[in-house]
């Protein structure tokens, strides 16, 4: 097939940018990083992007398709192609351009090495020179963050690290909440001291745009949310932003409606609200605002103290309380809810069915050849 | 000479991080380099496992693992580094688990095993089917809390050879560019493999055999070169691979009519038999015309959505994305492809080579634990074991010596080369050499050899060596000049494959990942029980041999 594509070249040494076109021909299976190489080997050695697992591993090859962070060996290019469209491939943001599509990683790693991102053995060690015993439930908890392959994806789609370069950034702050998710891990509160400080957690500015390029299903940002959690319950709290998110849940229990003018003062305390008064004329000026609040309790209350109580009552607290990643690759989508093995074989078009030579077409009933605990039973039999 | 070290690990996969580590802890100063960053080493790819005779899932010791080991090696492993293997096992394993690994749990909360080919117990240690990953961030993370240096993207290209001791590495630097040199009283190679000298291969690009260019090109030993891998399942076209977890778990294969065509082969162990068993039934079946379009299928929808999801997410995921199945109702199209070099740079226990100084670990190195066939997951388990051991060994021999001393001269003569390859105006594009190269290894030096196929190999190698000497770099930049080293990497490539080829031709039996049913169908104890050595001379290769060393196992027929 053919595949245009749309380089934009970066030379470090005189500094000059250009965007060039090439036109290839590929396989039809070509990804990205396929049609990069083509480009490379036969029309221009002298473009430079970094690969080498090519089954999205090892993360080296994070670059931007129009404008959206891929890994470029994950990136089939079949369907971009039929539609005839020529995308432009840029290097990742956020990062300085060493060459086309290579960024310095040295400020990526350097935030990475900042959070001390090993484990502080902790309390639970066996003391029989054996491995820690912990459920796997226990370890669900971190399961997106271990997935991690540092591609930088996450890196250069985040708004708040555009504003702010020393943000700490998604996926340093989802390896900290790998180790203080951690069960093993004795460093809890020191972590999350520093992870509180100045561009840390609460500098978050939760446009999502982390979980929605991360190649891995890692979702720093569900991450970021978790920390946040952790840092409350152990009453690690001085950060505007933890004040600002507790006060929320305080408003909705008690009121059922979120007080704004009692906002300034608990999340930035009384001095900072009265230098605000004049913003707070202002937004009242403008409707934003009402001017005189007016002391009521919503019709409904009793729901949203009802619904604290539920999650009160599943001990969910904490990063507990993040449920909806425990097994972040499932997200793939699978609708077998509902087939037996019976309807996946009869499926239009399957595959024939496994039978072992020697006996009737279609058996399954040998005893089972895996060594282990569970045997390989039929699905749907007793 | 930009820096000097008691030790400098070429390469930060996890046997070269595990080595560091280990020479770090000794007391020494230690430094890595790698032409990746650490965290992209192919040692993360790794899916399935890794084994130690934990006895977790079931009743197991050091000694049933070591008996597996040498068998599954057709008895070409050496006895006494396989025993030394199989016993530091689980010790290693309970480290990597204290240290963080986010190893898979069994119910009581102990490390979960899974069975894997050609094992008499589940040993297979794993974390769902990302266990590379996760052994690639433990060991990233223990380098992080050292803060061991890396030089990171310097591609190693020689070693210094001086005064009979190798004395550091010349490298080329690739984000900045220029020829650099690392001094280091010893130095530790754990730079992989080199699969890319197929088409069809789990590789990465990255795997082009530059440790064993490097000592072969100093004159060392290369030992049983011909041993390469195949494994059973990697995905067609692209040849990813898919682990043997999901036979593990349960998978089957089967052939174009659904038959479960592994009863013929391996009538006990069926889909679980060892890696060679299993990659010669398929490919018998494909070219007897039983396969679909040049594989066959690996069946694992009677496994059921959750358990695929739970225990390979990862398997499900790569064939979702470059095979378009869903394996939850679909089987996989798949075939062997170029996996793993049994063979390597020759060293004793202690990864000590040939030259003073120098000591390699991992994929690079040949101990031998895998003889003439590895068994899944015993892999990721010697290059910790054996990183460890050559790191301290390294470690200990460099607190003992105090020089470091680099040559102008090798400086000097590296960076005329350099300029002779970078400098040329015109020539052939390397892609072109390459692709021949992986062609034709795939179609004359893959599951099955012949006489003929191998003859006519070492011919197609001897005039693409010939066509080398004219490759043309088109980047003539000094800045991430990746041009350059893909070119170096071929060269690289061509010389290690004839090494492979060599000693392919005059090993007439059939022994492990070694199969000539045509010409020599069996094997021969008799006149093949030994390594064979490979040693670059005078623009050539030499032959030699050596013996296996054995302990308490007498060769046997190999049955599963």
């Amino acid at each position: 097939m053919k595949v245009g594509l749309k380089v934009w070249r970066y030379d470090s040494v005189s500094g000059e940018r250009a965007l060039r076109e090439y036109e290839i021909d590929a396989p039809e299976e070509a990804t990205l990083l396929d049609c990069l190489d083509i480009v490379k080997d036969r029309h221009d050695g002298s473009l430079a992007y970094r690969k080498s697992c090519r089954m999205m591993i090892c993360g080296s090859c994070g670059m931007r398709m129009d404008g959206a962070a891929v890994l470029a060996c994950k990136t089939r290019m079949y369907d971009i192609a039929q539609e005839g469209r020529v995308p432009v491939i840029s290097a990742m943001g956020n990062l300085p351009i060493v060459k086309d599509l290579v960024v310095d990683m040295d400020p990526f790693w350097s935030k990475f090495k900042a959070m001390w991102p090993w484990l502080e053995p902790g309390y639970e060690r066996p003391d029989d020179g054996r491995e820690y015993r912990i459920s796997q439930e226990r370890m669900n908890v971190v399961h997106k963050e271990a997935l991690c392959i540092n591609c930088g994806c996450c890196v250069s789609e985040c708004n708040a690290m555009e504003s702010d370069p020393e943000f700490l950034g998604p996926q340093a702050l989802a390896k900290g909440m790998r180790f203080v998710g951690d069960p093993r891990d004795s460093a809890t509160v020191e972590r999350l001291e520093r992870y509180n400080q100045e561009h840390g957690i609460w500098d978050c500015t939760r446009c999502y745009f982390c979980n929605e390029r991360c190649p891995k299903g890692v979702d720093p940002r569900d991450a970021i949310a978790k920390l946040g959690a952790e840092s409350i319950r152990l009453g690690i709290d001085r950060d505007m932003g933890a004040k600002h998110a507790k006060w929320f849940v305080r408003s909705a229990e008690t009121t059922g409606w979120l007080r704004e003018e009692e906002l300034i003062p608990k999340t930035q305390g009384y001095v900072s609200a009265i230098k605000q008064l004049k913003f707070g004329a202002s937004l009242a000026r403008h409707g934003k605002v009402r001017p005189v609040p007016i002391p009521h309790t919503a019709r409904d209350v009793g729901e949203a103290r009802n619904l604290r109580k539920v999650v009160r009552g599943q001990d969910r607290q904490g990063a507990l309380g993040h449920v909806q990643g425990e097994r972040a690759l499932a997200r793939l989508a699978h609708g077998n809810a509902g087939e037996s093995l019976e309807e996946i074989y009869a499926r239009p078009g399957a595959a024939p069915r496994p039978f072992l030579p020697g006996e009737g077409q279609g058996s399954l009933t040998q005893a089972d050849v895996t060594p282990g605990k569970e045997p390989t039973r039929k699905r749907g039999e007793a | 000479m930009i820096a000097k070290h008691d030790v400098l690990v070429v390469g930060a996969g996890c046997a070269g991080m595990r080595a560091a580590i280990e020479a770090f802890d000794a007391g020494a100063d230690v430094a890595m380099i790698s032409k990746l960053h650490p965290t992209r080493s192919h040692s993360g790819a790794a899916e399935g496992g890794i084994n130690a005779a934990l006895g977790n899932a079931a009743e197991d010791n050091a000694e049933i693992h070591a008996y597996d080991t040498v068998k599954g090696s057709d008895y070409l492993g050496d006895q006494d580094a396989i025993e030394v293997f199989a016993e530091e096992a689980p010790g290693d394993i309970i480290q990597l688990e204290n240290w963080g690994a986010f190893f898979s749990r069994r119910e009581d909360g102990k490390l979960a095993q899974r069975p894997f080919g050609a094992a008499g117990s589940p040993r297979t240690v794993y974390a769902a089917d990302i266990t590379g990953h996760v052994l690639i961030q433990v060991l990233w993370e223990q380098v992080c809390k050292r803060d061991i240096p890396v030089y990171e993207e310097f591609f190693a290209w020689q070693l210094v050879d001086h005064e009979d001791r190798c004395q550091g590495v010349i490298c080329w630097d690739l984000l900045h560019g220029g020829l650099k040199t690392v001094g280091g009283k010893t130095v530790v190679l754990a730079t992989g493999g080199a699969g890319r000298q197929y088409r069809v291969t789990t590789n990465a690009y990255a795997c082009t055999g530059d440790g064993m260019a490097m000592a072969l090109h100093a004159g060392l030993p290369l030992k049983d070169m011909e041993f390469m891998q195949f494994h059973p399942t990697t995905l067609y076209p692209t040849g990813i691979l898919l682990t043997e977890g999901c036979r593990g778990e349960g998978a089957y294969l089967i052939n174009k009519d659904g038959e479960r065509f592994m009863k013929h082969y391996a009538p006990n162990a069926l889909e679980l038999a060892s890696r060679d068993v299993v990659s010669r039934s398929e490919q018998t079946e494909i070219d007897e015309g039983r396969g679909i379009e040049g594989s066959v299928l690996l069946d694992m929808r009677h496994l059921g959505a959750e358990r695929i999801i739970e225990r390979l997410p990862g398997s499900r995921e790569l064939s979702m994305t470059y095979a378009g199945v869903d394996p939850i109702y679909d089987p996989v199209p798949v075939r062997p492809g170029a996996h793993y070099h049994m063979g390597g740079i020759e060293t004793d226990n202690d990864g000590a080579t040939e030259m003073t100084g120098l000591y390699a670990a991992g994929e690079c190195a040949c101990v031998s634990i895998h003889g003439a066939n590895r068994l899944g997951g015993n892999s990721l388990m010697e290059t910790i074991t054996f990183g460890r051991r050559a790191g301290r060994s390294a470690a200990e021999w460099a607190l003992s010596h105090t020089t470091v001393e680099v040559p102008e001269s090798a400086e000097r003569d590296a960076e005329a080369r350099l300029r002779e390859l970078l400098d040329r105006e015109d020539g052939e594009r390397p892609w072109k050499i390459r692709e021949e190269l992986g062609t034709s290894m795939l179609e004359n030096f893959a599951v099955f050899r012949t006489e003929e196929g191998m003859t006519k190999q070492i011919e197609i190698i001897e005039g693409l060596r010939e066509r080398y000497p004219t490759v043309y770099v088109e980047d003539k930049g000094e800045v991430f000049n990746s041009d350059l080293t893909q070119a170096i990497e071929l060269g690289n490539m061509l010389d290690t494959a004839l090494c492979m080829v060599t000693a392919g031709v005059v090993r007439k039996e059939s022994r492990g990942a070694h199969a000539r049913p045509h010409d020599y169908p069996t094997r021969d104890d008799e006149n093949f029980l030994h390594h064979s050595i490979t040693r670059w001379k005078d623009g050539g290769i030499e032959l030699s041999k050596s013996e296996v060393r054995f302990t308490k196992w007498e060769p046997q027929e190999r049955k599963y």
